[in-house]
Formats: C-alpha cells, sequence, structure tokens
C-alpha cells in the first residue's frame, strides 16, 4: 500500500467515526484527538477500522503513532506487504 | 393473546413515530428479536418483543403520527395457543384485514405443531409450499430440514432477505444503510477493492434527510431540556467525590493490553464501568427508580452509560447486566453501543432500563464531574480526567495515576454515608483490577 492508499483508507474509516471532517483541513501533523475531537472510543474505533480494512494491526506499543496521520500512513505502508 | 405495546422509551421519552416493521402477520417471533423500528426525539430506537409467539396482527401502520408510550401496537399468539379462528381454508379471508389469517397456510388441514412452526421459521422454509410426509400428510421436522437442504433456487424469497456479505469500508456500509441502498448494487472501487463511501455517495440520490441530523440534534435538546430540569425541579442531589489511586488498574491493565490486538484492547474506562456497576450491586440503595412516592431497589445493574453525540447532545443508553459480563465482554459491547448510539440507532430497552448511569468526561479534559440525575433513577457517577498526581504511599510521597470519581445521588433515597459506602466499594474494587 503506497502513501495515497494509506491516506484513502485512513479518512474513509474516520469519515465513519467523524462524518464532517473535511481531510483537507486536517493538519497531518498535529495530534489528530484533538484536532478533531475524537474521544478514546473514537481513537479506539478507528484503529479498529484500519486493522479491518487493512489486516494490519496496531500493538498497543505503536499507538502513539496514529496520534497524527503522518505517523499513522507512516505505519501502514511500513506494515502492508 | 398478548398485546404488543409501545414500550417505555427513557426518561421523557413519551411519543415516537413508527418508522417501519421488521416482521409481518404470521411470523414466529422471539424473545428479545428486534420487530420494529421507531423514532423518539433522541433516537431512531428498535423495538424488542419479549415474548415468544407468532405475528397475529398488526394494528398500526407506519407513519408519521405521534404515538403514545403504551398503544396497541401488534398482537401475539403464544406458541402453544392456537390460532384465532380463521376462514376455512377454502373460503376467503376477511378483505382489508393485515392479519394471520391473510397468510397462506400449509396444504393440510390444520397448523403444524409449534416446533415444527418454528424450525421452519429458523431455517426459512415456507409451510405453505411444503408437502406432509408425516400422518394424514402432515408437515414433520423432517420434511422442513430437507426443504431447507434444497436448492436456494426452490426456496422462496424470504420477507426480509438477509443479502451475502458484501466487502465494504464501515464508512460505506453506514451511508448505505442510512440511504437505503443494497451495498451489492454498487461498484468497488475503494481501498482493497471494497465498496467505498465515495462509491455510496455517487450512487445514492441526494438524500433529501440531509438537514436531519440538525431536526434531530434540536429535539434530542428539547427532550434533555425536559429531563434535566425535571431532575433539578423534583430530585434533591447531595455530591460526594473522592480521588481514586489507579497506579494498580493501569498497570495490570497495560500489561494486559500489550498481549491483545487492537480489536480486543480494553480501555480504562471498561474498568470504572465495571467497578461501578459491582459497587452498585453491593450498595443496592443507589441502583434502582423512584417510582410514585418511594424507591424501588433494581434486582439487576443495568448501567447507563452517557454518550455524547458529535452533532450535540447525549444519551445515556444501558449496558444490561454490567455486573455479570466479564470485562472482555463489557468493553464489546461498550464500543457496539457507543458504535449505534453515535449512528442514531439503539434498542428501546436500552433507552429504558438503565438503573443507574455514569458519565466519563475524562477525555475532555475534565478533572471532576458534577452530574444530574437522570430521572426515574436515584444516583449517577462521574469520572474526570486521569492524571498523574503526588500520591502519598506507606510513608512517601509517589507520583500514580489518580482519578476524580464522583456520585450524585438522590436524597430521598439515601444519604452520605450510603453514598460514601458507595464511592469507597468502587475506590476497593479498583484496587484488585485482576477481579474485575
Amino acid at each position: 500500500m503506497n502513501t495515497q492508499e494509506a491516506r484513502q483508507v485512513i479518512f474513509e474509516v474516520l469519515g465513519d467515526i467523524a462524518p464532517e471532517v473535511d481531510p483537507s483541513i486536517v493538519d497531518d501533523d498535529l495530534d489528530l484527538t484533538e484536532q478533531l475531537d475524537l474521544d478514546s472510543m473514537d481513537y479506539l474505533n478507528w484503529m479498529v477500522g484500519i486493522n479491518e480494512v487493512t489486516g494490519i494491526d496496531i500493538p498497543q506499543r505503536e499507538v502513539s503513532r496514529f496520534l497524527t496521520i503522518a505517523g499513522a500512513v507512516g505505519y501502514i505502508v511500513e506494515h502492508s506487504s | 393473546m398478548i398485546d404488543f405495546l409501545l414500550p417505555s422509551l427513557g426518561a421523557d421519552m413519551d411519543v415516537a413515530k413508527l418508522n417501519c416493521w421488521l416482521v409481518k402477520p404470521g411470523d414466529t417471533v422471539h424473545k428479545g428479536q428486534i420487530i420494529a423500528e421507531v423514532e423518539t426525539e433522541k433516537a431512531t430506537l428498535e423495538v424488542e418483543c419479549w415474548h415468544d409467539g407468532v405475528i397475529e396482527e398488526l394494528l398500526v401502520e407506519p407513519g408519521p403520527d405521534r404515538l403514545p408510550v403504551g398503544t396497541l401496537l401488534a398482537r401475539i399468539r403464544s406458541l402453544d395457543e392456537a390460532a384465532e379462528p380463521v376462514a376455512p381454508l377454502e373460503g376467503e379471508p376477511a378483505a382489508g384485514l393485515v392479519t394471520a389469517a391473510a397468510v397462506p397456510t400449509h396444504k393440510v388441514s390444520g397448523q403444524p405443531p409449534p416446533p415444527v412452526r418454528h424450525l421452519a421459521h429458523e431455517l426459512g422454509v415456507d409451510l405453505a409450499a411444503l408437502g406432509g410426509s408425516g400422518p394424514d400428510g402432515a408437515i414433520t421436522r423432517d420434511d422442513v430440514r430437507r426443504a431447507a437442504r434444497a436448492p436456494a433456487a426452490e426456496a422462496p424469497e424470504p420477507f426480509v432477505s438477509r443479502p451475502t456479505r458484501v466487502r465494504a469500508t464501515p464508512r460505506a456500509r453506514s451511508l448505505a444503510r442510512s440511504r437505503g441502498i443494497d451495498l451489492a448494487s454498487l461498484p468497488a472501487t475503494g481501498p482493497q477493492g471494497m465498496v467505498s463511501a465515495g462509491d455510496v455517495a455517487r450512487t445514492a440520490p441526494s438524500p433529501e434527510t440531509i438537514d436531519e441530523p440538525d431536526d434531530k440534534v434540536s429535539a434530542m435538546r428539547r427532550a434533555i431540556a425536559r429531563s434535566m430540569s425535571h431532575s433539578k425541579r423534583e430530585i434533591p442531589h447531595y455530591y460526594l467525590a473522592t480521588t481514586i489511586d489507579l497506579d494498580r488498574s493501569m498497570t495490570w491493565l497495560e500489561a494486559a493490553n500489550e498481549e491483545r490486538s487492537v480489536t480486543q484492547r480494553i480501555l480504562p474506562a471498561a474498568l470504572l464501568i465495571k467497578a461501578t456497576a459491582l459497587a452498585a450491586r453491593e450498595v443496592p440503595e443507589v441502583n434502582g427508580h423512584w417510582v410514585g412516592d418511594g424507591f424501588a431497589p433494581s434486582q439487576s445493574v443495568h448501567l447507563g452509560v452517557a454518550i455524547s453525540i458529535r452533532e450535540g447532545g447525549l444519551v445515556a443508553p444501558a449496558l444490561h447486566d454490567a455486573d455479570r459480563l466479564s470485562l472482555d465482554e463489557l468493553m464489546s459491547r461498550l464500543r457496539d453501543l457507543v458504535s449505534r448510539a453515535r449512528s442514531w440507532r439503539l434498542k428501546s430497552s436500552e433507552m429504558s432500563d438503565p438503573t443507574i448511569t455514569v458519565t466519563n468526561l475524562g477525555d475532555r479534559g475534565v478533572d471532576t464531574a458534577f452530574p444530574v440525575i437522570i430521572p426515574p433513577q436515584v444516583a449517577m457517577v462521574g469520572f474526570g480526567k486521569v492524571i498523574d498526581s503526588p500520591v502519598a504511599v506507606d510513608g512517601a510521597v509517589v507520583v500514580h495515576p489518580v482519578v476524580t470519581a464522583s456520585l450524585a445521588a438522590d436524597h430521598r433515597v439515601t444519604d452520605g454515608h450510603n453514598g460514601g459506602l458507595f464511592l469507597a466499594s468502587i475506590d476497593r474494587l479498583l484496587q484488585e483490577p485482576e477481579n474485575l
């Protein structure tokens, strides 16, 4: 999966949790939970959704990479076959 | 014959619109089965049936009329009850009646016994299309099983079809459901060959209900206003709070989550909720309802969970029997409950059954919550943000994660003493997370 495909997955799943979010205004490097007012359940459901779509697990120790879009994209690209 | 009434829909929710029926006359229904969908100011609710039986008659058509709680919606015949006298097979059913009499009956005289009808319903077999191999041509369970194994092409189309699972993203599923579109009919241009939200949006006609969330939010605001005004007017609240050391809980949770995949992960909120549910069982004076002029304790702990809606407002549906769920079950149900609440899809019993409610405002950076009790409940628990704080342990000052647990309770039912015992129970239970 390349960067563009990873972004598509990320925002597709995010759209189910925060439908009003416009991807074009999300800053890739800022804390996602603060930018989008996500609570811990939203955040977990987002990661579970990414796992369901891509099959990539996200261990607890890697969760911090998903605090930003850039981190999440990097993780998905690295771990997709 | 059982009267199926529009059930209670939660605090100050006394009317609803019937959106649709999910069953038809002649269908076998089971306790807990969703048989209708109604809409209140707060949510679209799936209405469960609380009896096993056969739908005899649907008495209300779906439509915009606002029906009061208690409205007779349908009649259900219990499984061991003979059918209402119906027109003889050779006769014509009475015109205009939407009853079981209008449903085709099987070829031989007399209904098959309930176990056969039940099995036929379970396997999706139409008894009317079956010949019987039993005595006098009676349809047997083996006849039903044989029919169920027959090629699908021969099977009658079920009333509620079960589409095969189409690969689609969660957002696409949600959109398709809200717009009434069959995912199988859409092109799949999304990631991994899935149907994407864009595929749905391109295919679906512009929804006329585009402003619906706003309408729902304002309706929800009115419902909250009624309920909270009622609470502050009628309930003499008292408030208590205590700081709980979460070092053991968080250490245990971190180790437990390290071994788990993301789908199995447990959030701290699950521990707080489970501890509250167990404490409510230990101090039953906080668990129940104020009815008329007195307190009616509940034998079960149906823990309401305050869930904020992104568009504004909140709902507090029940996690049924929260004290009896394992942490994994509780977490799984909590995730499901939050997802359904935020997509406006809850069950009627989830809105009417809470016996005590928890609000967790920690994610919003709040240190201490001062909850307002949801009538007719008599207590509500609030949790704030988990923060690192200096605490004294064995005479030394160390830094541990702590949370402030607060209680709003009804002074007509309990005093500060009971409330204090309740908060102390929550604290004690959180010191033994492995036993939650």
